[in-house]
């Protein structure tokens, strides 16, 4: 296959590729420079949709429709966020952007906020990523420094804030309106939908939620234009009027079981077998890879089988999984066993459950608690029925929940256990000889405790 | 609005009162400036006591319960005692995991003699397991502090202890 | 109108309503089950035991479409065209399963929990749940937790439904109570120093779905299902919060509130709630008695009265004193208020009517939520000025009555007080307000407790409780509220009303909505009181504005 030149990435390895001065001599900042001079705000609404970039964070959302669901005339103020607080396990890209370079995601900040009216834009930054806030206040200073941020953006009548946001180590400030409530200084409660938050968002006022990876992107369109963006990836099916296309470079997280674990760049497209060989070196140890997942461990898993489905948009769900994620690819070799992955799986979201919700709040803790039973050779095989309806029934698709963690948890439960059943069954069997035929009910429950 | 009260048993100092106000600002309304307020707490004690608490709600014109029922759902800030000057978070989630990330944690929990959770007596180090710290090309991972330490094995990690504990306070 | 369906059958609301889909399902006799939802609070949806089917159909093809998964019933408001589907097969699963999800960790320790009997998780267990536990989880604690000094918890029965939460932000305003935690781990708690100790805090208990929030002043008194419910009125302040009393062979156990979308919607205060303990006081008066001056100063032994004997002895007494002053207590019914007039009136043509006492504090106080108690610590003070302007063409009030006694004007003085002490030991007149009424041939006081007026009546009368009367207060949104007798007063107490319908000469029981018929026909201001009255009362104003 060929290689395709890193745009998104192209900072990485440049000394000081972080700086303005860096970026500038990559043609960085020209973009905004002739665009508040010459364009409008829907003129960018129009590039960023004429562009098919679909929300790089997870859920694959057109960016430009996003931003045409804000209302026409509000008085304002209109809020932009930039979901920095990147935790879907095995992703990493937004860490390698934020770090090598701030001033690219900075810029497509600047166009974004500039498109949709935004005053104020707010980074929400998880905890975990110090020395992306130091890179990225540094950008932030030398953009104020240099008239990019601040009253009145070269003349253009235009004025940006940008403020940076720290986290505090919950997974579901990834949730846009978990983000919004965290911002706001409540626990981050995702909020029941309708209103948007385009309507009604952070602080009660319209407000667009943007991937870090996104704003990259739009950057890149600005500078490269929209046959640029559209020249890469998947086209949409001719066949199929509501296939939006896959469009754009995307990074690939690569971890897990591959000699180069590492952030790749590559058209939207690329399969899994693809980026374990011709970038990732490989499976470790000359092993055989067994699963992997596919975007994000909420995705769920592709077995090896599966490998050469397209990571584009489209092609995970064609095998069952929830999506492309955010295309960050976890290689599973041959001696992992799926019960501790599950195990892992189900630990993380029990763990990272807002709680708010009841399906999602006990589901999640209920299917840990039954893969832990399951680990310590107590499990039955009517669990693996139960795990499968928690599976089936909880999450934002069959409506049950109010956001989509729940989905997420779901997924590789559904899909460890519908596509490695009998790997389960086999260590059900062999770990409880005596128990795992057990149907019966289980017996009242005693109290230990009054009050 | 910095609180004229000279309280001497105040908590918050005056550095970081001004901290909070300078943030001000960026917000139309004080009860976004809660977390803010509690990593400016945070970062200079290692925990947020009750004390603190009560006091951030009176600075910010909310009810103490607010700001605990904000402080409580990250179950990242500790509040009954500090936690260690070197705050180490090593990653369990599925990248570290598959790489040998448990038995790291198991490793240098058992060589500080402290649970997953804990800190040593002496409080040079807090150990907590981490979800996913988002350096996976670098698993098995942990974040100390500020830093990042990458490729973990047992070992490594049980020297980087050692350099801790050896560490003038 | 439009016209929404609720399993395939047609509801039309008005047009001006804004209903969800709990809402319009009710209309449709369709109970939805939910434990978050509440109309006196913010949506949260986050419960997810109201998840129905819902879609639309068209009105012109007759087409349905159905949304494709499940909504929540709560979230979702109804139009034209709305369709509800409340018990398919995936409603009912989606429902079975909630259920499952909240007992997972419950300690399921009805035999030993208050809320056994009125428990919506008991109730839906039965209605909507799984006949056979399938997890095996177990065993649990059930942890008891006092967030404040009237209402305690019991943290491992509650199923998170934040109801209380949003009642300290939204209605109260005062924010005690936050969730802590995350996930499963989370648990309703309070601020160490800042205990839940607002002036509404007992309508939390009223709010939670479960066992968990408890009210100490009801905890492990009574079986639920032992009480008795009847329609009621506070009679704490000038608010008149429509409640419940319940209670069982006389003895109340608790008061809740009733909703009235006009007065109080769902709630009561504190003070209005617990205010019943003062019906079983011990200290209460319990008999009628008299005594007669003897020569000199010092007053006789007082004799128990048979109230028979009382009906005929109080007139001849009243009579043979003449120049009659007679306060009227805000704690009179309507009724009760114009047969006292109409007593008084019979006997002294010129007898001397004035308001009683009114108890007051300083302010009123409002709350966030709309709820507002009165600085007027009497139910009536309305109805009783109306009942007696349509005798005088002035209306007098106690302090009029003080100086007219003072001046010598009055030789009898017949003083209906009623007032229930919050604390027992601090009566409504002190001694040296009573030393005016000393020189009167013959003191009357008809009231709860003993007090330094009731020291030196020639006739001491029990007064009746709130629950224990019938008739009609007016607050002072000029809503009047009709309301039956609860309970039985003690066995030597006579409620006013039923010794002023004897007095007036009148057969058989005391019937106070005779009474009401017969001043709604006598006074245009209480035009209103004619027929049946609406359990949540009637606006006197309104008749006049017709």
């Amino acid at each position: 296959m060929q290689t395709f030149k890193p745009v998104l990435l192209e900072a990485v390895g440049i000394p000081d590729g972080y700086t303005l001065a860096s970026y500038k001599s990559r043609g960085g900042y020209a973009p905004l420079e002739r665009i508040l001079a010459q364009k409008k705000p829907l003129d960018v609404v129009d590039m960023v949709k004429a562009s098919g970039l679909r929300g790089r964070g997870g859920a694959g959302f057109s960016t430009g429709l996003k931003w045409t669901f804000l209302p026409k005339d509000h008085p304002g103020p209109i809020y932009l966020c930039i979901n920095a607080d990147e935790s879907e396990p095995g992703t990493f890209n937004n860490r390698i952007l934020m770090e090598d370079d701030p001033h690219q995601m900075i810029e497509g900040t600047i166009l974004s906020a500039f498109a949709t009216r935004a005053s104020t834009a707010y980074i929400y930054l998880r905890y975990e990523y110090p020395q992306s806030w130091d890179r990225l206040q540094g950008a932030i200073d030398e953009a104020y420094a240099a008239g990019y941020l601040g009253n009145n953006i070269r003349g253009s009548g235009f004025s940006l804030n940008i403020y940076l946001h720290r986290g505090a180590a919950a997974y579901i400030c990834g949730e846009e309106t978990g983000l919004i409530e965290s911002l706001e200084g409540k626990r981050a409660w995702p909020r029941i939908k309708p209103p948007f938050p385009a309507v009604e968002g952070l602080f009660q006022k319209p407000t667009v939620v943007n991937n870090v990876e996104t704003m990259a992107c739009v950057a890149q369109i600005a500078r490269r234009g929209v046959d640029w963006f559209r020249s890469i990836g998947v086209p949409s099916d001719p066949n199929n009027p509501r296939d939006p296309g896959s469009y754009g470079p995307k990074l690939y997280c690569l971890s897990g079981h591959v000699e180069k674990p590492g952030c790749y760049e590559a058209p939207l497209g690329l399969t899994v077998r693809q980026l374990i060989d011709h970038f990732g070196g490989g499976v470790w140890k000359g092993r055989k890879a067994k699963a992997a997942i596919p975007g994000g461990i909420s995705m769920g898993l592709f077995t090896e089988a599966e490998f050469d489905t397209p990571l584009d948009f489209a092609g995970p769900g064609r095998v069952g999984c929830l999506g492309l994620g955010t295309a960050a690819v976890v290689v599973l070799d041959e001696t992992v066993s799926m019960v501790d992955f599950l195990h892992n799986s189900c630990r993380f979201f029990a763990h990272e459950s807002c709680g708010q919700c009841t399906p999602c709040r006990e589901g999640t803790s209920w299917s840990l608690r039954l893969l832990e039973r399951i680990k310590a050779g107590k499990g039955r095989l009517k669990d693996l029925e139960l795990l499968l309806e928690i599976g089936n029934t909880m999450g934002m698709m069959p409506g049950s929940t109010i956001c989509g963690l729940a989905d997420g948890a779901a997924w590789p439960i559904k899909n460890a256990i519908q596509k490695f059943r009998s790997e389960f069954e086999d260590f059900i069997r062999k770990t409880n000889p005596l128990g795992w035929m057990v149907t019966d009910p289980v017996p009242a429950l005693q109290i230990i405790s009054a009050h | 609005m910095i609180a004229s009260n000279r309280n001497p048993n105040r908590i918050l100092t005056d550095p970081m009162l001004e901290k909070i106000e300078a943030l001000a600002p960026r917000y139309p309304n004080r009860r976004a400036l809660t977390l803010p307020a509690l990593h400016i707490v945070n970062d200079v004690l290692r925990h947020v006591p009750l004390e603190a608490v009560a006091e951030v709600a009176a600075v910010l014109g909310l009810a103490p319960a607010d700001v605990q029922d904000t402080l409580s759902f990250y179950g990242f800030f500790h509040q009954e005692q500090p936690a260690g000057r070197v705050r180490a978070w090593v990653c369990r989630s599925i990248s570290c995991a598959l790489r040998g990330g448990e038995e790291v944690l198991e490793t240098i929990c058992h060589a500080a003699g402290i649970q997953p959770g804990g800190t040593t007596a002496d409080g040079s180090i807090t150990i907590e397991s981490a979800e996913c710290l988002g350096a996976c090309d670098f698993a098995p991972c942990m974040l100390a502090n500020k830093d990042l330490h990458k490729n973990l094995t047992p070992e490594t990690a049980v020297a980087f202890l050692q350099s801790v504990r050896g560490r003038p306070e | 109108m439009p016209t929404v369906f609720v399993d395939g059958k047609e509801i039309e609301i008005g047009a001006d309503q804004r209903l969800n889909c709990i809402e319009a399902a009710r209309l449709a006799g369709a109970e939805i089950p939910h434990y978050c939802w509440h109309p006196g609070l913010s949506v949260v949806a986050s419960c997810r035991m109201c998840l129905i089917e819902t879609g639309s159909r068209d009105a012109a093809t007759g087409k349905v479409s159905m949304v494709p998964k499940l909504v929540p019933a709560c979230q979702t408001p109804v139009k034209d065209g709305t369709v509800i589907v409340t018990e398919s097969a995936l409603v009912k699963e989606s429902r079975a399963r909630v259920e499952e999800a909240l007992l997972i960790d419950h300690p399921i320790d009805c035999p030993i929990c208050d809320k056994a009997g009125e428990c919506l998780l008991q109730d839906y267990h039965f209605q909507h749940g799984q006949a056979e536990r399938r997890a095996d989880i177990h065993p649990f604690t059930s942890r008891r937790r006092d967030v404040g000094p009237t209402v305690t918890l019991f943290v491992d029965r509650c199923v998170m439904c934040t109801r209380c939460v949003r009642f300290a932000r939204e209605v109260s305003g005062t924010s005690e109570l936050m969730v802590i935690n995350r996930g499963t781990k989370e648990e309703i708690d309070f601020f160490p120093g800042h205990p839940l100790a607002n002036k509404l805090s007992g309508n939390v208990v009223d709010l939670c779905p479960v066992g968990a929030l408890g009210d100490k002043d009801f905890l492990y008194q009574q079986r639920v299902w032992f009480l008795k419910r009847e329609d009621n009125v506070c009679g704490g302040c000038a608010t008149g919060c429509s409640i419940h009393t319940e209670h069982n062979q006389d003895t109340v156990y608790r008061l809740k509130p009733r909703e009235n979308a006009h007065v109080n919607k769902w709630w009561i205060c504190d003070e209005g709630r617990y205010g019943w303990h003062h019906l079983h006081d011990q200290s209460r008066l319990l008999e009628a008695t008299r005594r007669l001056p003897a020569n000199g100063k010092a007053l006789a032994e007082s004799v128990v009265i048979e109230w028979a004997e009382v009906v005929t002895r109080l007139r001849s007494d009243l009579k043979s004193a003449n120049r009659l002053a007679v306060a009227v207590s805000p704690m009179l019914t309507v009724e009760e208020a114009w047969m006292l007039c109409a007593i008084a009136r019979s006997i002294d043509p010129q007898a001397f009517l004035a308001v009683g006492y009114i108890p007051e504090t300083e302010a009123d106080e409002s709350f966030p939520g709309g709820f507002t108690i009165r600085a007027e610590k009497c139910p009536n003070r309305l109805g009783v000025e109306a009942v007696i302007a349509a005798f005088d063409a002035s209306v007098h009030h106690w302090e009029d009555l003080l100086v007219h006694v003072a001046a010598g004007n009055a030789s009898a003085a017949w003083i209906t007080a009623a007032y229930p002490s919050s604390s027992a030991v601090q009566p409504w007149i002190d001694a040296k307000t009573a030393a005016l009424f000393s020189g009167l041939e013959c003191l009357v006081v008809q009231d709860f407790f003993n007090s330094p007026l009731a020291d030196l009546a020639v006739w001491r009368l029990p007064a009746a409780g709130f629950a224990e009367r019938a008739g009609t207060w007016v607050n002072a949104a000029h809503r009047a509220q009709s309301f039956g007798q609860a309970i039985r007063p003690p066995a030597g107490v006579w409620p006013e009303g039923r010794l002023f319908w004897n007095m007036l000469g009148r057969r058989g029981l005391y019937d106070p909505i005779a009474v009401r018929q017969q001043i709604a026909e006598s006074s245009a201001t209480f035009a209103a009181l004619a027929g049946e009255m609406p359990a949540t009362g009637v606006d006197l104003r309104l008749p006049q504005l017709a």
